[in-house]
């Protein structure tokens, strides 16, 4: 044995060393190029869309008639003779805001439980389609939908004048309808996510598939759904032509959702509609509700982000 | 499901896009030359139609017209027309505001008309002379300024200049300070917004005792729109809403909206003409000579417009200007071709 060993000695093996530089390749540069320019032009737009606002916005702020305290507590907006009090936009935006998350929440939210924990993997898969269709609807026709459908059947619940044609209560109800299909696949996302084990943790207790599904999966998803909230908030205060076609077409400080009022976008929308003047106090008007609606969504992204943070769990 | 969803949707979108590209807005055509001169025998055979050259199928090139939403449907009506009759062309017709329509034609330049619901101010016209334009004034029709409320009201159905005004600059705000005899509900105020030439005339008509424009603005509680649609909508919602605009917008929504008397007096024909009614105005387009020369296309629109209001102006919703403006608006225009 150890002859045999021995009488075939190992020859040494010599390797051609490869050489493993970097091959520059004119086809990878061009596509990584063009990849890295896709993402700058994103960053730019975002940056030019602030730089614009704010510039307009700032010629705006420097006019001798305008003051930070008087735009920020004020109660009437029109610039034609002087009043620049956003507050009456804001009130009209929050009002309105505040009815469509009134009535998108807990429909989205129950459409989501519904979808993710109870619907048959059939059901699913035709309901959340339809769902989303409804997120396709142009906007505008949903404004229309609110002045000639369900304006005319809230007037049957309130007497005389209470209700004015254009009201802040229709503009609201429908604006929830146009979120609600955001809320409810987003929940649906957040909610799938949660881990099977823990559904059979609670299985196993002897919990009920509505305990399970309250107690245990919608806690988990918490912080998804409270993103999907706050996006779904950031929607219904950037929305424009529903607010633009039913909720009114005048500046008025109200939280009543029975009154005519305009908002933020809805004047923007409605002063933008006749010719301005540039360089007049009503054209940089426009772009200080503008800067005042950007910093409202930018905020709801931070907390967004804040919710999303906080409110994770790891379960795997 | 949603795949096969998808696809379609990219698809249309992508034939959208296509079809858009499609509709790039063609350049402006080099103007015709002249025709030839036609020999002696020729003349003598047929003489020539000095209007033959300001026919709709005779022209080409594009008009550009912006301004009074009170004369918009005229001058869409008359652009349909034209386009009807041969015209190969765009008229492009924006429905901005008489004040915004100047504009565009005194300062930035970019219009051949405007259409205008009240006179020219000289503010104006020096605008239009610091870009070199001289205004030419073409008065086409009368407008009376219908007040209306809703055919639900069965309450209200005259009101003095002096009542109207109390209810726009909010010295009155419930119908029982009107008439005791009138429910005490809150009127609703729905009014043009300031870009319009009917609130311009509005101001002038009615506000100048109550605190002007700045108190139609102020006013608690109105709704103002450029689009006279709005308007009709707001007040037809309710039987305690009132708010004003262009006779044609009313003569569109007799169903279910009311004219009121205006000092007793009923907007028609006939109070318009003799001069009674108290909120008649009068409407116009304006152009240059220079344009007019330049551009025959424009020349051919406004005669055409000119020559076709009597079948057409009762229609829209107005009334016919009386006739020594008519005759007025015919000799300025041959003044503009210079004839």
């Amino acid at each position: 044995m150890e002859e045999n060993i021995k009488s075939q000695p190992m020859e040494p093996q010599i390797f051609r060393q490869f050489d493993l530089k970097k091959k520059f390749r004119i086809g990878e540069f061009l596509i990584q190029g063009s990849l890295f320019l896709t993402g700058i032009l994103s960053i730019f737009v975002t940056l030019a869309i602030v730089y614009e606002l704010g510039k307009e916005a700032l010629l705006f702020f420097v006019d001798p008639d305008v003051t930070l305290v008087k735009f920020f507590t004020t109660t009437r907006w029109q610039p034609g003779i002087g009043q620049y009090g956003i507050v009456a936009l804001v009130s009209a935006t929050l009002t309105t805001s505040f009815i469509a998350i009134l009535i998108s929440l807990p429909l989205g939210l129950a459409s989501a439980i519904y979808l993710s924990e109870y619907a048959s993997p059939k059901a699913r898969g035709i309901l959340k389609p339809v769902l989303e269709i409804l997120a396709g609807i142009p906007t505008v026709v949903y404004g229309y939908f609110a002045l000639l459908f369900v304006t005319p059947i809230l007037k049957l619940f309130f007497s005389g004048n209470q209700l004015q044609t254009y009201n802040m209560l229709s503009a609201g109800l429908v604006m929830g309808i146009m979120i609600l299909p955001l809320i409810a696949s987003m929940s649906e996302d957040s909610l799938s996510a949660v881990p099977r084990a823990l559904r059979e943790g609670a299985y196993a207790m002897g919990a009920t598939k509505l305990e399970t599904s309250t107690q245990v999966v919608l806690p988990a998803a918490l912080s998804g759904i409270g993103a999907a909230v706050i996006i779904g908030i950031s929607r219904a205060v950037g929305e424009t032509m529903i607010v633009a076609v039913a909720a009114g077409a005048g500046p008025n400080f109200s939280f009543n959702p029975l009154d005519a009022a305009e908002t933020m976008t809805g004047h923007i929308a409605r002063i933008s509609g006749g010719d301005l003047s540039y360089n007049t106090i009503d054209y940089t008007s426009l772009f200080a509700i503008a800067l005042m609606l950007f910093l409202v969504t930018l905020v709801l992204n931070l907390i967004s982000q804040w919710v999303v943070n906080k409110f994770r769990e790891q379960y795997e | 499901m949603s795949k096969i969803f998808r696809t379609s949707m990219f698809l249309f979108v992508a034939l959208s896009v296509a079809l858009a590209a499609c509709g790039a807005p063609a350049t402006e055509a080099a103007p015709a030359t002249e025709a030839a001169p036609v020999t002696e025998a020729a003349a003598e055979a047929a003489p020539e139609d000095p209007m033959a050259m300001y026919a709709p199928d005779a022209v080409e090139g594009d008009v550009i017209t912006a301004g009074s939403s009170t004369v918009f449907p005229v001058t869409e009506r008359m652009a349909e027309l034209f386009q009807q009759e041969g015209f190969a062309g765009s008229v492009t017709v924006d429905s901005i505001g008489t004040g915004a329509g100047f504009e565009r034609f005194c300062v930035a330049g970019e219009s051949d008309i405007s259409n205008a619901s009240r006179p020219i101010k000289d503010s104006e016209v020096e605008q239009c002379q610091a870009i070199g334009r001289e205004p030419l004034e073409f008065r086409v029709a009368t407008d009376a300024l219908a007040v209306v409320v809703s055919a639900e009201n069965d309450f209200v159905t005259n009101l003095t200049i002096e009542q109207i005004g109390q209810i726009y600059s909010g010295e009155i705000t419930t119908w029982d300070q009107v008439d005791p005899s009138f429910p005490a509900e809150t009127i609703q105020i729905y009014s043009p917004g300031s870009d319009s030439g009917t609130f311009d005339y509005f101001v002038e008509a009615v506000m100048e005792d109550h605190g002007g424009e700045e108190a139609l603005l102020a006013r608690e509680g109105a709704q103002y729109s450029e689009d006279d649609n709005v308007l009709v909508q707001g007040v037809v919602g309710s039987p305690y809403a009132i708010g004003y605009f262009g006779y044609a917008y009313y003569v569109e929504n007799t169903d279910t909206l009311k004219a009121l008397n205006v000092e007793g007096v009923e907007p028609n024909q006939e109070d318009v003409d003799n001069g009674t009614y108290p909120l008649a105005r009068p409407l116009y387009i304006y152009s240059t000579a220079a344009i007019m020369q330049e551009k025959p296309q424009v020349a051919a629109f406004i005669y055409f417009y000119l020559t076709n209001l009597e079948d057409n102006i009762i229609d829209v919703g107005y009334f016919p200007a009386p006739a020594a403006e008519f005759e007025q608006a015919l000799k300025n225009w041959e003044l503009g071709v210079g004839k």
